[in-house]
Order: C-alpha cells, then structure tokens, then sequence
C-alpha cells in the first residue's frame, strides 16, 4: 500500500531565553539574555499507510505536539522533510490543508459565542463545499457523532463532550484525506468516549481517511490502532504494531488468584524464595485477592505457581498478559530500552 | 479575489450576529460610545474656539484637514482592527495556530474576523466636521476631483493598515508586540492637524519615516488648494504601496518564525 504520510529526519529548534527566578531575573534577561538552543523534536523518521490509524504517543513534553504542528503546517521544521499526499505542508499550506482536517482537542475552533451551526456554514465557506455535499456530509456527520440535539446551541452552552463531537465534525466537513487529532479524548466520560472513539473507526472504514491520534488515553491506543509510534524527548523510541510492543517488551506476567484464607498471605514471600527486586516482581493485595505481577525473563510461570500451591490454599486463578499501559508506563520511566 | 470577497461579507454578519447574541452589552456599548463622540466633538469644539487660526490655516481649513484624517482611520479601524489582538494575544497564546488551519490566507483572515463598529463613532465625528467645514470652503473641483479623492482615501488606509501588520507581524518573534503598535499608531495625532505648525524634525519623521502626513495633511491640502498633486497625491499612492508591500514581506517573514504555544 502506498505511504499517506511521509517523515524524515525532522527537526524543530526553538530559542529559549533563560532566565533566573524572581523579578530581577527578568530584568536581567531583560538586558543580558541568555540564549540557548532546545530540541523539541530531534530527527523523527516514520511512515503512515493510506487508511491506517497511527498512534502517536509519549509522555508529556516529548515533542507530540510539535510534530503534529510541523504536519499541519502551522510550524516550519528547521530541517528534514515532511510529506503528506506527495505535498510539503509548508510549500503551499492554503492547498495543502484543504486535504486534511485538524482536531485540537484542547483548543476548540468553532465559533464561540455562535449557534454550533453557524460554525458548519462558515466552514462550508471556507472550504467551498457544494449545497448538495454540504447537506449530505451534515447528515452522516450527525449520524455519526449525533449533533442533531445541541446543534441550534451556542458553542459556548455545550459540554465537553459535545463541543469535541462539534470539534470533530467541524474537522471533518471538507471530507479530509488525512485526520491529525490531538488527545482528543482528553477530560471525557467512558461514554464519550466510546462515542468518539466509535465515530474515528466509522469515519476511517467508510471513507479510508488516515488518521494520526494523540493520546494518553491508552484504551484510546489499544481499541483504534493497528500501529502506535512512541517519542520522548524529541527522538522516536518505539515504531510498530501493538503485537510487537507487547512481544518486544511483555516479558511481564500477572498472576491473580484468591486465598481461602486472607491470613495466609504472610506465609507468601516471593521475593525472599526468588531473590527479586521490586522492578521484576510485584505484589499487590487487596482482601483475600492477590496478584502478582513477574518478569518472566527471570523467573518461570511455574515456578510462580507450584511455590504459591506449595504455600497457602487458593480458589480462582489466572494468569494474564501485561496490560499495554504497563509496558508504556515502563517505557515512559525508561526502565526498558529499545 | 471574490471568493475573499464574499467570505468578508460572511465574517462581517457572524460578527454582527455575535454582538446581538449579548443584546445588554451591544446596547450599553452603543450608548457610551455615543456618548464618548459627543463629549469628542464638544472637546473639539473647545480646542478650535481658542484657536479660531493656526499658521495661515483658517477654522475651516483646520477642522477639514481634522475631518479628512477621520477618513482613513475609522474605515482601517472598522475593517482592519483584529490586528491589535495579533500584537496583545493571539500570537502569544498559540491561538493563531487556528488561522494556518484554513486554506485561506492568514493576514486576511485574522484581519476580517472581526469587524469594530466602534469606528462608527469616528465616522459620526468626520461627517459632522465635514459637513461644517466644505459649504464654508470654496473648494477647487474638477471631474477628476471625487476618483482622486476615493483613491487617496484607499490608499491613505493601506497606510494605517501596513503599519498595523508590521508591527503586529513582529510579535511573530517577540511574542508580544501590541505596544509596539500602540505606541506608532499614537502618532498618527499629529496628521490631524496641519504639519507646517511642527519643527521640521517632526515633520520629517511623520512624512517620511512614519507617513501618517500622507493620510491626512497632504492629501486634505491638495483638496484644499488643488497644488503640488504629485507630491501630495503621488506621496500617499507611493507611501500606501511601499509599505503595504513591505507589511506582507514581514508577515510572511513571520510566519515561519511563528512557534505557537505548548499544549
């Protein structure tokens, strides 16, 4: 299939002035500024398939946003390319962003103090979408992200919640080749977002619309995307699929099981019988419910087992896979390099 | 070209639309700027009673050439007023990020988003000095005189205009530049009244270095005598072009340096 989106070696500097604490720092800065150089984002490579949703994770401040600003040409990257659809975001941005739609989901761009439908016929403007098309593409968008109840509102009286479905229509009704949506799950109900969530699939089945996510919502990750590229501090630390991560990283195991008898857990000491630290196994109890969480590159699951069975007397047991949240919590705290 | 057109007039009735959906403030704000141009035109009255002359100038010739700098300045302040917001806010506070989403251009954009009745004020204030001032003036008029007069008025705005982007466009790497703004557009006090009563420092500042002269005294006094239309006419088609050329070099310049804001 061919590439969407193209990114290579990208790069955004930015001069920061740095000044010391108080008052009298600033008027020192003032005078004698010092200068210095910060790398937001430091030679990002990767590729997006047509029709792919992308997860484009990391922890706060690792350079998510600024990428995803270089794509849709708000930023000029200080150097490398970026291409999407074979055009340079840059080069001609009144053609370019024609092709995509851009979702922030901390800043709304609908018309604040207007009815929410007011926002769709100035868009429509904007965009010179056809009557026809026009009245067509607001009714799958209702269908899809049900706007119909709150669509005479100002944008100001509606939720959260409404006002990111809003968002995303608005996003959406120039029918975009591409999708930059930016955490927008952020500060959602589990309805919500189910909602929105639902509404990205649609969109990108129905219409093959590539979509890039950013999140840190990671049932977001794990229920939309095929593949998750993961940056911090600038560089690219994970690109692949969410089979690779866990194949890649989930050494770890969680073992749950319940005791007969809540006082029986002192008799377990997992830690003294397999001489582990924290890092490589973990207990956490609640009543008579246990699990233990091991990395199975240092210890086996049946050791784990027959030492629990030759311990205490227990009913159910399981034994799971890490959550992916796991992984991307190890990740984030560099206990686990690529 | 009439694409933009029309999106104007579209902008120009979402925010006409906006300023009724708060029906109390719109009128409170209508009311005390009624007020505030008639405490204006009263304190002008004042002024011209204890100066009935200035340098050769005539009451009439003053309050004409006072009159004629309304023009272009309350039609850059009606159309052309978001830009102080570029230079205070949107730049600074990463909003401007919404303006390079949109597959128009972004000068002309941030520029007709909003639309300032306020201006509607100045403009009741250049009619009223106007209509004193023209019947009591003999005038010089020819055919050409009204297509002369409709072309300085446009690019006397282009003036106000460009030093407006310019100086909002340098926020782009400063952050902030909304004093900037102020501080140059305050100078346009002096083009209300005729430049021949200032030392020849100033003069020389508001003609050519800062041309707020050519959207007021220069012009106005080519209407009044019909002189020197080169210099006078020619000056502010020529000072209206070089800067406005000069405003889009720097805001496209700007725009590449533009860094939003973290999110």
């Amino acid at each position: 299939m061919e590439n969407m989106i193209y990114v290579e070696n990208l790069r955004k500097e930015f001069k920061k002035i740095i000044k010391e604490p108080g008052l009298k720092g600033s008027f020192k800065a003032l005078f004698k500024p010092h200068r210095e150089i910060v790398t937001a984002v430091d030679g990002i490579s990767f590729e997006v398939r047509k029709g792919e949703i992308l997860g484009f994770i990391g922890p706060n401040g690792a350079g998510k946003s600024t990428v995803i600003k270089m794509l849709t040409g708000i930023l000029t990257p200080t150097s490398g390319v970026c291409r999407i659809n074979g055009k340079i975001p840059q080069d001609d941005r009144k053609n370019y962003v024609r092709e995509i739609g851009v979702v922030f989901g901390q800043r709304t761009q609908l018309w604040w103090d207007l009815a929410l439908r007011e926002t769709y016929a100035v868009l429509k403007e904007i965009y010179e979408v056809p009557d026809d098309r026009y009245h067509q593409r607001m009714a799958f968008l209702n269908e899809v992200l049900e706007l119909d109840s709150f669509i005479t509102s100002p944008v100001r009286t509606l939720s959260l919640g409404q006002r990111m479905r809003a968002d995303i229509a608005a996003s959406l009704l120039h029918s975009p080749k591409v999708l930059f949506l930016d955490e927008p799950t952020i500060g959602l109900d589990v309805v919500v977002k189910e909602n929105i969530r639902s509404a990205i699939r649609k969109i990108n089945e129905e219409e093959g619309t590539t979509v890039i996510l950013t999140t840190h919502d990671l049932s977001d990750i794990e229920l939309l995307c095929e593949r998750i590229v993961m940056i911090d501090k600038g560089r690219k630390v994970f690109d692949g699929g969410l089979s690779k991560l866990k194949g890649e990283f989930g050494q770890m195991r969680t073992f749950s099981f319940e005791l007969q008898n809540a006082e029986d857990i002192r008799k377990l000491g997992y830690h003294d019988h397999f001489k582990l630290s924290d890092d490589d196994l973990s207990l956490s109890v609640s009543g008579k419910s246990v699990s233990v969480k091991f990395n199975t590159d240092k210890v086996k699951v049946e050791d784990i087992i027959s030492y629990t069975l030759s311990s205490v007397h227990i009913k159910d047991m399981e034994i799971r896979d890490v959550e992916i949240e796991e992984i991307i919590k190890r990740l984030y705290k560099r206990e686990v390099s690529v | 070209m009439l694409r933009y057109l029309r999106l104007h007039r579209i902008f120009i009735s979402q925010y006409l639309k906006r300023l009724m959906e708060y029906k109390t403030d719109f009128l409170l704000g209508a009311i005390g700027l009624l007020i505030a141009q008639a405490l204006g035109v009263l304190f002008l009255n004042i002024i011209f009673s204890a100066i009935p002359a200035l340098e050769g100038y005539t009451f009439e010739e003053v309050l004409f050439i006072y009159g004629f700098s309304l023009i272009p300045k309350s039609l850059d302040h009606l159309f052309f007023d978001n830009l102080w917001m570029v230079g205070y806010s949107i730049i600074r506070k990463g909003d401007f990020d919404k303006y390079l989403t949109r597959p128009i251009n972004s000068l002309y954009y941030v520029i007709v988003e909003r639309f300032c009745v306020d201006a509607f004020g100045e403009m009741l204030t250049c009619v009223l000095l106007l209509i004193y001032s023209v019947p009591k003036l003999s005038l010089p008029f020819y055919w050409y005189t009204i297509p002369l007069l409709l072309v300085v008025i446009v690019f006397a705005t282009m003036i106000y205009t460009s030093l407006k982007i310019i100086t909002s466009a340098i926020s782009f790497w400063t952050k902030a530049s909304g004093h900037i703004t102020h501080m140059l557009y305050m100078t346009n006090d002096f083009a209300k009244y005729p430049v021949t009563i200032y030392n020849k420092a100033v003069q020389a500042v508001i003609t050519y270095v800062i041309p707020f002269a050519f959207t007021a005294y220069f012009p106005a006094s080519y209407f009044l005598t019909g002189r020197d239309p080169l210099f006078c006419i020619g000056g502010t088609v020529v000072a209206g072009t070089a800067l406005f050329l000069l405003a889009v070099f720097v805001w496209n310049r700007g725009l590449k340096a533009y860094e939003s804001a973290g999110s």
